[in-house]
């Protein structure tokens, strides 16, 4: 083999990411690795490689990827995104916003949701100390409360830290005493559970590794225009399906029959096919399997052999040298070659990684030119092991640190053979490494100076990677770089025998399925956000054909999302002289593009691929597929069992009878819903009237100070200013852990009314989910919110707050209880009272942070 | 980034420092690959971008000037490098002084260029000719700049390339041996620079313009048969370490013949696999079978499938019979002649290759190492 004859210029430093004080030489054009100067002097032809780059361009057919199949019939929910996970409320001063988990919300949700799971032990410790069943007969002991007390008084709390909420003597009594108990182990326990969860699953939706690799693979079949699709489908992916497709140049694919199927016992991470000595192989990554599959004559799979991974595995591949021989790691640093006739060897073990200490159990393996030496790659780096050597020893091929002018915190996310390529075009000893900035070819002969280095800068971690061959002999390679999100990007790789590998031609952007949404016809905004939804899942492999017997070479990229849908795109090469000559205006020339196309130059005046009327149609009848599929069941719904059967009828309340009648009446009539008709208003509730304004406190300014009382109104003016600012500032001090007892302590530290209820100042989210009532009728409009969305939490509390102990040597309650609708009338007096041992509920837990 | 030009009024001193480079790479990309972009353009693109923030300064002259050179306008590429080259920001940090070799290594490299066109022309001119003593001394005058520009960069760890290649092309032709060969075992051998195979490539091909004894060409190819064992060198080595009367050179060139086809890449190199032919019937000749089975030990696993498959046998016959022969021959060397490889081309019959095909069929009844079950 030729090793090339002059490589690049580039500086070699060694170190620890991103701090050392040189140059970033990297910072170079992707232009500047076409260069290459005179070597020896009559040159004529050295502006022959540009020309030859900017003809490069492959044009794709449509504005966006198509549907191949008809919509998988399970349900898919997009699962857990950022919003849900993110604290929502503050931090509005910072400069940078910075990410924080917003552990406090989770866990108090958690309570409300999970109480079964929160509460259940406690309960039934403290069971005994709870009456559940009986009339009025009062108990000799001390430490037996009735529940159904406490019940009552609790009908008129109101969660999330609302201030005016009513607090019996009972209840006062009850936390203050149980809190510490209560908060302690329960939130101690919990909280550290959720939290390490949380991370998790943050770190999941950061990075999720489980796809790296791909789960589409495209077998070529007997003739150049049939092959069959490999891909995972159900909603829980656990079902290995062999879609034959034919490819025909100028028009969609055309799917043949029905596709074959075997169901597995685990949902299918990773998809790999090989042809090796004419025989095609595939392998399959689950999380704890892995097997391979011969295909045999006529296309159909025969089972090689399955594998049990202990740690979970990893990564899966091919080797493209022997038939049958596997590489394969787990996630407890081994490395194996497998080969189905001779079974596993370990070839290389490590529970550290390999650079420096990360966390990441992420392992990968695949093969070299040298079809006993394999690279084994982690977070920090890709290394290069002989499988017959000593064990431990080995060369460093790639390391994320000042060699390849890395970044600080990049990492490694993929790294793939390149293959033995045709070796006129591209050596056999490339590796491509892709990490979430940048991509990296590097040559086996030359560990650890990258050949090519170009920022991708897609903005979801780059984990698939296809090359193609070449589209005519000695033409550069196409490689498509997917990122999880959707996006891919198209690079041409060439690298004669004697030169280092380069882009050539400009590197391309492709259009995502989610681009595709404009072929869809306009929904209804529920069914629109489901389509989105779905044509933003993330996609979870890449495949490519390539059909090179057509007149202009045409490639198909196919893209598998997470909820089972197939889209293609077709790419065709543009020849390289329509590419200077202007083609006219764009087909679809909207009226809004006019204005800048007269003055400014066009960037592109290549015409704009626009829909074709069967696209459009192929999507209308897609989505009305689509649309047929049951929306996904919600994870979770709240228990709804009630407590009155355990408890007796508690009285029924009139308010809540009556909104509902008023309110409809006054939809009848098409009136606005006051709150005098529902003849609650508070007269002695009143907020305090509006400040007097600017004018009239400069008048009275003026006015004492003609009488020489300046300094004396000041000091009232500035004791009155100060007073609503403590109290704004009050609520904001409580943490967001509405967990339910630290919400029952914190009314206590509230003295008056003046002070608005967090839920309307924490995020403007939650404050929307307010009707939008006048500010008068703020409070019982809070009230209605409450009893009407959270009725079914309130319940739950309730009924496990029936469960609660009532500690010894508290005194009998002679408190009348309230009904709620009078909560609201007797909360402006203050009840901050004298209690003996009030101190312990000042130290509420607070979660994560 | 809302508004690039906003980013570079950015109160946040990183974001605002970062902005122009940002600017820089997106602009140059697109000027450089847009069909109607000129070098005027691109010229008044990367003038106005120089000047903002002082720290580009010395990155966008050097890729200004690869550009220039892209586009054949070698002299303007000078010009601009010389003025990076003067230009200072306060105190000298060891980045800027790398930047500014670079850019030295870089007018270097053009002067070698206007220099090798020089000797061109002054090969083409009479020796007794007005015009060549001109010519003779315009060279002269040039290597000693030059060697000035170049020096300094080569010290530096890296890939230098087309650096050192020209720079000890010039010190050759000023007769400066040992200079040539200082410049070149210190890109070799110097720990700091990464193992660059072409190095000690370039060093060999020294070693062997001046004819250097060939325990030193030994020496420099040992070791780049440890880097690259896959490098077409390596078909020399064993020419050299077959000629050698040392054993242990002999065995050597044996265990480099392996070496190279163990690799994917050269699997179908035909010279490779005659010489290993030939040299299993020298060895085995020369009773030297444990060498073999040394090399085949470790080999045994995977070769077969690997090299002498029913598969390659077929495809191999079909595409270059001379290939298929040599390895047929080491087949049945190495696994008998019950071997696929050896039989499927035994059984081709071909006209031409009759008499070929009983020699090695003799010879490996005679030598094969593995011995037919009796």
């Amino acid at each position: 083999m030729d090793f090339p004859s002059c490589l690049r210029p580039s500086l070699f430093m060694t170190g620890p990411l991103g701090v050392s004080d040189v140059p970033d030489l990297s910072f170079m054009c992707s232009w500047r690795d076409a260069l290459t100067l005179p070597e020896s002097p009559p040159q004529n032809c050295k502006n022959a490689v540009p020309h030859l780059a900017k003809a490069l361009l492959w044009e794709p057919a449509m504005p966006g990827p198509l549907p191949l199949l008809p919509p998988c019939l399970d349900p898919w929910d997009p699962g857990v995104t950022a919003q849900d996970l993110l604290f929502r409320g503050g931090f509005h001063y910072r400069r940078q916003p910075q990410v924080m988990l917003d552990v406090t919300e989770q866990l108090s949700r958690f309570l409300w949701d999970h109480g079964d799971i929160a509460f259940a032990p406690l309960g039934k410790m403290m069971l005994e100390n709870f009456r559940l069943e009986g009339g009025r007969n009062r108990s000799k002991k001390m430490t037996v409360v009735s529940a159904k007390r406490l019940l009552q008084d609790l009908g008129g709390h109101q969660p999330w830290g609302c201030p005016w909420a009513y607090l019996s003597h009972r209840l006062r009594r009850f936390s203050i005493v149980g809190g510490p108990v209560l908060g302690k182990s329960v939130s101690h326990l919990l909280g550290g559970l959720l939290h390490e969860e949380l991370a998790t699953r943050w770190e999941q939706l950061l990075l999720d590794e489980a796809f790296t690799g791909g789960a589409l693979a495209w077998i070529p079949g007997r003739t150049l225009q049939v092959g069959q699709l490999v891909y995972p489908a159900g909603g829980t992916l656990d079902r290995l399906r062999f879609q034959e497709v034919s490819l025909t140049s100028g028009s969609d694919p055309q799917v043949l029959g029905d596709p074959g199927c075997i169901h597995l016992q685990g949902p299918v991470r990773q998809v790999v096919t090989s042809t090796v000595q004419g025989e095609t192989l595939l392998a399959v990554r689950s999380d704890y399997h892995c097997a391979v599959w011969k295909m045999g004559k006529r296309r159909r799979p025969a089972p090689l052999q399955v594998l049990r991974v202990e740690k979970g595995a990893t990564g899966i591949s091919l080797s493209p040298h022997l038939p049958g021989e596997l590489a394969l790691c787990s996630r407890s640093g081994a490395v194996c070659l497998w080969n189905p006739q001779d079974g596993l060897q370990q070839v290389y073990k490590d529970t550290e990684t390999l650079v420096f200490r990360d966390p990441s159990p992420w392992r990968w393996a695949d093969f070299t030119t040298h079809p006993r030496v394999l690279t084994v790659g982690d977070r920090t780096g890709v290394k290069m092991i002989d499988a017959q050597g000593p064990p431990g020893c080995g060369l460093l091929l790639f390391r994320a640190g000042a060699e390849a002018s890395c970044q600080k915190g990049e990492r490694v996310l993929l790294t793939q053979y390149l293959g033995p390529s045709s070796p006129e075009s591209l050596p056999p000893t490339l590796h491509l490494i892709c990490t979430q900035f940048s991509l990296y070819v590097v040559d086996e002969r030359l560990p650890l100076v990258p050949m090519l280095k170009w920022n991708h800068d897609l903005p979801s971690p780059a984990l698939l990677a296809r090359l193609l061959p070449p589209a005519s002999p000695g033409a550069p390679h196409p490689l498509f770089l997917g990122g999880l999100g959707g996006q891919v990007q198209l690079l041409h790789i060439t690298g004669k025998e004697a030169s280092a590998p380069q882009l050539a031609g400009p590197p391309q952007s492709l259009p995502s399925p989610a681009d595709s949404l404009s072929a869809f016809p306009l929904l209804e905004p529920k069914s629109q956000k489901q389509l989105q939804e779905r044509l933003e899942a993330p996609t979870i492999g890449l495949a490519s054909a390539f059909l090179p017997c057509a007149s202009t070479p045409a490639v198909w990229l196919f893209q598998l999302s997470a909820a089972g849908d197939i889209f293609y795109q077709h790419l065709t090469l543009q020849a390289a002289s329509s590419l200077h000559q202007d083609s006219g205006p764009p087909s679809d020339s909207r009226p809004d593009c006019h204005a800048p196309r007269a003055t400014v130059p066009p960037v592109d005046q290549r015409p704009i691929p626009s829909w074709t009327a069967r696209a459009t149609a192929c999507c209308s009848r897609w989505l009305e597929a689509l649309l047929q599929v049951p929306p996904a069941s919600p994870v979770w719904a709240a228990p709804t069992f009630s407590h009155r059967r355990l408890l007796g009828r508690l009285e029924p309340r009139e308010l809540e009878e009556k909104v509902p009648q008023v309110l409809r009446e006054a939809m009848a009539g098409g009136r606005l819903l006051q709150q005098r008709d529902l003849g609650l208003l508070p007269q002695a509730e009143l907020p305090p009237a509006p400040e007097p304004g600017l004018q009239d406190e400069l008048s009275e300014r003026l006015e004492e100070a003609w009488e020489g009382r300046a300094s004396a109104w000041w000091r009232k003016q500035q004791g009155m200013a100060s007073e609503p600012g403590k109290q704004a500032k009050r609520p904001k001090r409580r943490t967001q852990l509405s967990s339910t007892f630290s919400s029952l302590t914190s009314c206590l530290d509230l003295p008056n009314t003046s002070s608005l209820p967090p839920s309307l100042e924490r995020t403007p989210s939650e404050a929307r989910v307010q009707p939008p009532v006048t500010p008068y009728s703020q409070e019982s409009a809070q009230q209605l919110w409450v009893q009407g969305v959270h009725s079914e939490r309130q319940q739950t509390l309730r009924d496990y707050m029936a469960e609660l102990p009532l500690p010894k040597g508290t005194p009998t309650p002679g408190h009348v209880p309230m009904s709620p609708s009078r909560a609201s009338r007797t909360q402006a007096t203050p009840s901050r009272l004298p209690t003996p041992g009030s101190q312990p509920h000042r130290k509420r837990p607070r979660m994560g942070f | 980034m809302h508004s690039y030009l906003q980013t570079l009024e950015d109160s946040d001193s990183s974001k605002r420092q970062a902005a122009p480079e940002i600017i820089w790479k997106l602009g140059s990309e697109i000027l450089f690959y847009h069909p109607k972009s000129n070098v005027e353009t691109f010229n008044t693109f990367a003038d106005q971008m120089k000047n903002i923030g002082v720290l580009n300064y010395l990155k966008i002259s050097l890729q200004h000037a690869l550009y220039l050179i892209h586009h054949g306008m070698l002299e303007d590429a000078s010009r601009n490098l010389s003025q990076a080259e003067t230009w200072r920001y306060g105190e000298k940090s060891s980045s800027q002084e790398i930047l500014i070799n670079l850019v030295q290594a870089y007018k270097g490299l053009l002067e070698y260029y206007s220099w090798s066109k020089k000797k061109m022309e002054l090969s083409q001119l009479d020796k007794d000719d007005y015009a060549y003593s001109t010519e003779a001394q315009n060279i002269f005058s040039h290597s000693w700049k030059t060697s000035v520009n170049f020096s300094a960069l080569i010290k530096t760890p890296g890939v230098w390339d087309p650096f050192v290649k020209s720079y000890v092309e010039m010190l050759e032709f000023y007769g400066d041996q040992d200079g040539a060969r200082k410049v070149l075992t210190n890109y070799a051998y110097d720990e700091k620079f990464p193992s660059n195979p072409n190095a000690h490539i370039y060093l060999y091909s020294f070693l062997k313009r001046a004819k250097a004894p060939r325990a030193e060409l030994l020496s420099v190819l040992k070791i780049l048969y440890q880097i690259v064992p896959s490098h077409k060198l390596m078909l020399e080595f064993h020419v050299l370490l077959r000629k050698s009367e040392k054993e242990e050179h002999q065995k050597l060139g044996l265990e480099v013949l392996f070496g190279l086809l163990d690799f994917a890449g050269c699997r179908k190199n035909v010279t490779a696999w005659k010489y290993l032919a030939n040299y299993l019937r020298q060895i085995l000749v020369k009773n030297h079978l444990g060498w073999v089975q040394e090399e085949w030990k470790t080999r045994k696993s995977w070769w077969p499938t690997f090299h002498f498959s029913y598969f390659w046998a077929k495809s191999d016959w079909k595409e270059d019979r001379d290939l298929a022969y040599e390895k047929a021959f080491v087949a049945g060397m190495l696994l008998g002649k019950g071997c696929r490889y050896f039989r499927y081309i035994l059984k081709q019959d071909h006209q031409d290759q009759r008499k070929k095909i009983k020699r090695m069929k003799k010879s490996v009844k005679k030598y094969s190492i593995v011995k037919p079950a009796v």
